[in-house]
């Protein structure tokens, strides 16, 4: 072997998918988005009527995050269906896959691109909303924030790392999109079927299940007791919550190991 | 011993039921011209993207530069890679993103207006990548391979899209980098004359497997020796006559008449045999002469006649 040169390989392959994920009007029309809704929705009609400062901060944090979470799941959907998917469709990934890069590498360039900006974005919104809107009211329940965002969080990024994991398997941008679209909403439809046995068995189990997949279910839960006719069925501590929060990630990290694993060593072009 | 810069043993890969490759061996040595030579689907790509560490073989192993190619930065430094079909980002201008790789590899960005020069694609440099026709962009292709100055360059149909003037050009930029740079060359074609020009060594293949491979020279003395062109006016006719003689290994049809491949120390015995058969069947030989072996002619001979048979 020669002497190595040096080069940027892991920032320009970073930068060249920026370029191909963010064209215009792409970042500034999502950016938009994301301000629009994080201070348009922000429900203060909740904070209002809470019956404690931490409950008012969380249901804030609550209906700000909502529109947002799922503009940020369309972007990342598009970015990953349809940039890494067409990248590895028309073979481009071949191109990428001839610099001197490892492969584990090349995919945290991608998704620092696909996912990373998108996360950047959408915190920026947020915290400038939060901030903007009610510093005074979420300095003090910091915590109740952070833990709000991390179970929002959750399952909107388990959804983008099984579409990732799908991608990969399938290698075609829009059977991704189709097949992730169908993907949330066969949970959604497990979600609402979940709540409802949750309501007519009056048992915790569906809930506890489907917070495992969804961590904001066990915060909900938690602030809003999930209750039938004859009284609450779940109501979760805080240190309950941070174990399904913890659960939910763990969910999570798997996937994305899983899509690391097949893009370093499976995946035959 | 000349350096070996590819060394792949046994490489078997299967696409579901179909056989890719079937235990080819293939070895490239440094500062040589290596074509290689086969019918579609004979697994030219197959090996070339197991060399290139883009696809892990079922059984066999490669090594290039004296490493495993799979997921290997190191290797890639020192390899220039030119697909069949290029693939690019779309939307990136031609110099921008030739540039873009100039500081992926490290090396100066001038560089990527050099390359793009030396392939005569320098007018369209503030062009789209989407923008540019198929030969501009196998072109472009070549460019990007060669922009890091590789020690070794692997190329699939290189000159597929590209006009006879271009193809010309490119065939002596390989000649000039191979003389001048001592650039090693992995040239997968189906033209053959055009490899017959540049390639000092080749390795066809034919249902996954190596047939031939060796120095050219030395394999066209050896085919030569064992080849005879017989010129009749009935080559169908004469060709099924020869083909019953025991010593016959091989027999082509083409425009000029038959090849006629023939097993070693028999050469002399068709002279006397092939006037006779053409008697019996009634046709005219218009000629007999040792044959003068080109890659096509060995390509053909070993190929059509080979059906996985190493010769």
């Amino acid at each position: 072997m020669t002497e190595k040169r040096k080069g940027r390989a892991f920032l320009e392959i970073f930068a060249s998918a920026l370029q191909e994920d963010y064209r215009f009007p792409i970042l500034e029309l999502f950016a938009f988005l994301y301000a629009l809704s994080s201070f348009v929705l922000a429900g203060f009609n909740l904070m209002g009527g809470a019956p404690s400062e931490e409950l008012a901060v969380y249901s804030l944090v609550f209906s700000l995050s909502g529109l947002p979470l799922n503009i940020f799941l369309l972007l990342v959907f598009k970015n990953i269906a349809f940039g890494l998917g067409s990248d590895l469709e028309k073979g481009t990934v071949q191109t990428i896959f001839s610099y001197p890069l490892k492969r584990h590498a090349v995919l945290t360039a991608k998704l620092l691109s696909a996912i990373g900006v998108s996360l950047l974005i959408f915190f920026s919104a947020q915290m400038f909303a939060l901030m903007i809107l009610a510093s005074d009211r979420i300095l003090p329940y910091m915590h109740i924030v952070v833990l709000a965002y991390l179970a929002n969080l959750s399952y909107p990024l388990l959804l983008a790392f099984i579409i990732l994991f799908v991608t990969l398997l399938v290698r075609k941008g829009g059977s991704a999109l189709v097949l992730g679209i169908v993907l949330s909403f066969l949970i959604n439809v497990f979600s609402g079927v979940a709540q409802l046995a949750a309501w007519m068995t009056k048992s915790a189990v569906p809930l506890q299940i489907l917070a495992v997949f969804n961590p904001a279910v066990a915060l909900q839960s938690h602030y809003n007791a999930f209750s039938s006719i004859v009284g609450p069925i779940w109501e979760p501590n805080l240190p309950e919550v941070m174990l399904y929060v913890g659960a939910g990630y763990a969910l999570v990290f798997f996937v994305l190991i899983l899509s690391y694993d097949y893009f370093g060593r499976r995946l035959n072009l | 011993m000349p350096k070996l810069l590819v060394q792949a043993k046994g490489l078997s890969k299967r696409y579901g039921r179909v056989t890719a490759l079937n235990g080819l061996d293939l070895e490239v040595e440094e500062d040589s011209v290596m074509g290689l030579i086969g019918p579609n689907g004979a697994g030219k790509t197959t090996a070339i993207k197991i060399i290139l560490g883009l696809l892990r073989p079922d059984s066999g192993e490669v090594m290039v530069f004296d490493e495993a190619p799979w997921d290997n930065p190191d290797i890639r430094r020192l390899v220039g890679v030119v697909h069949e079909k290029a693939f690019f980002p779309a939307h990136q201008k031609a110099l921008d993103y030739l540039r873009r790789v100039c500081r992926i590899f490290g090396v100066p960005e001038d560089r990527a207006l050099e390359v793009l020069e030396s392939v005569g694609l320098q007018e369209a440099w503030d062009r789209p990548i989407r923008a540019l026709s198929a030969g501009m962009l196998q072109k472009f292709g070549i460019a990007h391979a060669l922009i890091h100055k590789p020690k070794f360059v692997v190329a699939d149909e290189m000159t597929a899209n590209l006009d006879p003037q271009a193809r010309s050009n490119l065939l002596d930029l390989v000649a000039k980098l191979h003389k001048e740079e001592k650039v090693t060359f992995l040239l997968s074609s189906h033209i053959l004359p055009e490899l017959s020009k540049i390639c000092d060594s080749a390795t066809i293949i034919s249902y996954g497997k190596a047939v031939v491979s060796g120095n050219l020279v030395e394999l066209y003395e050896k085919f030569a020796a064992r080849t005879l062109r017989v010129s009749t006016d009935q080559p169908e006719v004469l060709a099924a006559s020869i083909r019953t003689l025991s010593y016959v290994q091989a027999v082509d049809i083409d425009s000029r008449g038959l090849s006629v491949r023939v097993n070693e120390g028999d050469e002399d015995k068709l002279y006397g045999d092939a006037p006779s058969l053409a008697k019996k069947v009634g046709v005219k030989i218009l000629g007999i002469e040792t044959g003068s072996a080109s890659l096509d002619e060995l390509y053909r001979l070993v190929v059509t006649n080979a059906g996985g048979k190493t010769a």
